[in-house]
């Protein structure tokens, strides 16, 4: 069959996944360039016996090799040549939008531009004539509306054709004539090089020009596994391309550079120059295809006043995250407690069926007590998580995540944290692994160190859920609800502590920066945010039923054998009583050392643990922090609470924090602090709370 | 040298220059800020946190640190 590889690029937040997302369906895979911490999506798409291969690249402002995500997207159009690439283009920001395409045209001619959003730029009184824009850059351009799939498959249709057809002749971008000069004296220069056979030599030579340090790197492609027709639509870490570098080529040249330096054009010069002459040159085209037909209302700039203002920005504000957290935490109990209830029905279920096969007794608690009551546990948090990402996908697509970060830059700024690190703050909250993950977007990788070592000091939906339940298992009525604020503010106190000590520790010395787009509103796509949320929620369920499992299991074993002697000297016992000494300064027993330790698997199942160990039926959280009431004081019950919510946040955030940091060094530092900061703090509320005269 | 912080909100101006190297000038000019480029400044957030400034029919935010570095002509 025939196949077609079709390549999607776009500055960020133009509507790019919107049409991959309505281009694949759930043919998709999504996974890690390998050697790099960039996300890569790829899918199928089938059209008139065709497979098309679609790639998205990230989104990106431009083709420099300051960020890694950049490097991705120009090697990949580059070095893997696909068919077709398409350029997704925001009609309502047209401008800087053509920026990018410029700088792509330089590299391949085989293009074609989906010009999005046109149903925002109308209502915003722009009117923009695609045929016009075509005839001047030379390549289709296909007018369509991403969100309500409107002009997709002719999109679809014209990529192919370009991708079937030869290269055509490309526009060049004429450059004013001292540029032009320079061009010619370096393409002449690089012209018998090797790189010049494979790439374009004018390209080549603005590139060599900006003295870009990716140029004359030569990488090798190691493995490229093809995209299956029907693989797991979610999750699968394809691990699609690698590259190795093979060697780096010494380009000639530098005397020219060292010359034209000499004359006052060095580096600064040159990328200012091409910068402004691709900026002067959409300036020049933009009347012919571009009008303004009426100044019609701008929604984001009424919406703005309000949301933005120094006096309603913060009340706002304050009010969303209250509304998010309300949704996710409260109104999501009962869908929480009806698949406690489900999984409790189930294991009775079970149960019943072995009792009449005549299983022995030892087995059905293993399923009961051990797999049901563990697994069970840590279900019950499903819905919380996934109305929580539901929420943020939402704020995200809708353009507000952009103005929050605007408003608690202030905040960000005082941390010495970039703009961007409130974004991984944020989602941390939901589960600290995507927080994690989400500051790739950080170009300094000290300033991504320092965000990703913070992460675990937020604690995460699954931890205040068991938080929250201990709580109200001690602290009854109004009082719940003070300790739990509380609780927040030592962790974001210990948040801007930590940022400002890891500054140090890292030996940051830049100072932080945040230039960011703040978008038009949108109104999200519902598949676009319930996909996003899927993965996020698909993560956290495969969880379940591998580590938690596991862990449950073990703790069962741990705590049932010997058979038929107490509690405490069951093996669980027995290690506990060799972690008690490190509890006693805290007033902590075995059993709550003992549900620390396995906290790391996953910090869900500290309560199905406790459970376990109080000999409570596991099932519902409350009756298991009742349970512990009769064994703790109100003293103690604060001091587990603050531990539990600084200590390491669990084995997969450990796992991504290396992942994601690429230094054992740093991910044991990270986990060494975390242990000794809890205990520390620990430490300090009990002793504290003596003093107050407390118990 | 005026710079972008002196141009109060609502006022615009005109880009002379962008001191500095590196990444962050190079995501300034990637950014469309360029010499003869017209910036709006439309609102400050309060406490000395970011800028937003509206140019080439976008709106970009930037801390006033940044804005620092952005030589300008003002223009009533
Ligand atoms: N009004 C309107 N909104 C759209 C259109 N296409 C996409 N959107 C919305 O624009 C927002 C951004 O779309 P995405 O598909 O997430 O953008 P993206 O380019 O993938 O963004 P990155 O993931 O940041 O690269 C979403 O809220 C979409 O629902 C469109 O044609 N019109």
């Amino acid at each position: 069959m025939d196949k077609v590889r079709i390549a999607l690029i776009g500055n960020p937040n133009v509507g790019k996944s919107t049409v991959f997302n309505a281009l694949t369906g759930s043919n998709q895979q999504t996974g890690n360039w390998a050697g790099k911490t960039v996300e890569r999506r790829s899918g199928l798409a089938h059209k008139e016996g065709l497979v098309i291969e679609l790639v998205d690249l990230p989104g990106t402002y431009s083709f420099t090799a300051y960020s890694q995500e950049e490097v991705i997207t120009r090697d990949y159009i580059l070095r893997d040549k696909p068919d077709a690439v398409l350029a997704i283009v925001d009609a309502a920001n047209i401008e800087r939008n053509l920026y990018l395409v410029l700088q792509l045209l330089e590299m391949t001619s085989k293009v074609v531009i989906g010009l999005n959003m046109l149903d925002l730029a109308r209502s915003t009184g722009v009117d923009i004539k695609a045929h016009e824009l075509s005839r001047i850059l030379r390549v289709p351009v296909v007018e369509i509306v991403a969100a309500k799939g409107q002009g997709l498959d002719k999109l679809l249709q014209a990529a192919v054709k370009v991708g079937h057809s030869d290269a055509l002749k490309s526009l060049s971008i004429p450059y004013p004539p001292e540029l032009e000069e320079k061009i010619q004296r370096m393409e002449e220069v690089l012209k018998n090089t090797g790189l010049a056979k494979r790439y374009p030599l004018r390209w080549l030579a603005i590139k060599r020009l900006e003295q870009d340090p990716e140029i004359g790197q030569e990488w090798e492609v190691r493995a490229v596994v093809p995209v299956q027709a029907h693989a797991d639509a979610c999750c699968s870490t394809g691990n699609a391309v690698s590259y190795d570098l093979k060697s780096t080529e010494d380009l000639p040249g530098d005397v020219l550079l060292s010359e034209l330096a000499q004359a006052g054009w060095g580096q600064e010069e040159m990328e200012m120059a091409f910068a402004d002459a691709k900026y002067q040159y959409i300036n020049q085209i933009l009347p012919v295809f571009k009008s303004q037909v009426h100044s019609g209302l701008n929604l984001t700039e009424k919406l703005d006043q309000w949301v933005l203002s120094p006096i309603w920005g913060y009340p706002i504000l304050t009010g969303i995250v209250f509304l998010a957290f309300w949704v996710s935490f409260i109104l999501s109990a009962p869908l929480g407690d009806l698949v406690s209830q489900g999984m409790s029905g189930l294991a009775e279920l079970v149960v019943g069926v072995m009792q009449g096969l005549s299983i022995p007794e030892v087995w059905q608690s293993l399923v009961r007590d051990g797999m049901f009551a563990g697994v069970g546990a840590v279900l019950a948090f499903v819905p919380q998580i996934a109305i929580f990402f539901v929420l943020y996908y939402f704020l995200q697509d809708s353009g507000y995540l952009a103005r929050a970060a605007f408003l608690g830059d202030r905040f960000m700024q005082m941390l010495g944290l970039h703009g961007k690190s409130f974004f991984s703050l944020i989602s941390s909250y939901g589960c600290n692994v995507p927080g994690i993950m989400a500051t790739r977007t950080l170009e300094d990788p000290k300033d991504r160190l320092v965000t990703i070592l913070i992460n675990p000091l937020i604690p995460c939906v699954p931890r205040l859920g068991v938080m929250s339940a201990v709580t109200a298992a001690f602290f009854p009525g109004g009082q719940g609800a003070l300790v739990l604020v509380s609780l927040l503010t030592i962790s974001i106190l210990l948040v801007m502590f930590s940022a400002l000590f890891l500054r140090r520790a890292v030996g940051q010395t830049e100072r932080s920066a945040f230039v960011m787009e703040l978008p038009l509103y949108h109104l999200p796509t519902w598949r676009n945010i319930l996909q996003l949320a899927w993965v996020r929620t698909y993560s956290f369920l495969k969880r379940a039923w591998t580590f938690i499992l596991a862990a449950s299991v073990i703790v069962w074993v741990l705590s049932s054998f010997p058979q038929g002697v107490p509690m405490n000297e069951s093996w669980a016992g027995t290690m506990g009583s060799w972690l008690e000494g490190i509890g006693r300064p805290l007033g902590f027993d075995w059993r709550i050392m003992v549900a620390i330790v396995f906290g790391f698997t996953a910090k869900e199942t500290t309560l199905s643990t406790l459970g376990i160990l109080y000999g409570v039926a596991a099932n519902a959280s409350q009756s298991i922090a009742r349970a512990m009431t009769t064994a703790m004081t109100g003293l103690g019950a604060y001091t587990f609470l603050v531990v539990y919510m600084l200590y390491i946040p669990c084995l997969a955030t450990v796992v991504t924090t290396y992942k994601e940091s690429g230094s054992l060094r740093w991910t044991a530092f990270g986990v060494a602090y975390n242990l000794l900061l809890s205990f520390a703090v620990g430490w300090l509320v009990v002793q504290g709370g003596h003093l107050l005269g407390l118990h | 040298m005026t710079t972008l912080m002196d141009v109060k909100t609502g006022r615009k101006a005109v880009v002379a220059g962008i001191e500095g190297s590196g990444a962050l000038r190079r995501r300034m000019l990637d950014m469309g800020i360029v010499p003869g480029v017209e910036l709006e400044v439309m609102r400050q957030a309060p406490w000395g946190g970011p800028i937003q400034l509206r140019l080439r029919g976008y709106y970009l935010a930037m801390r006033r640190s940044e804005c620092a570095q952005i030589a300008v002509a003002e223009r009533i």
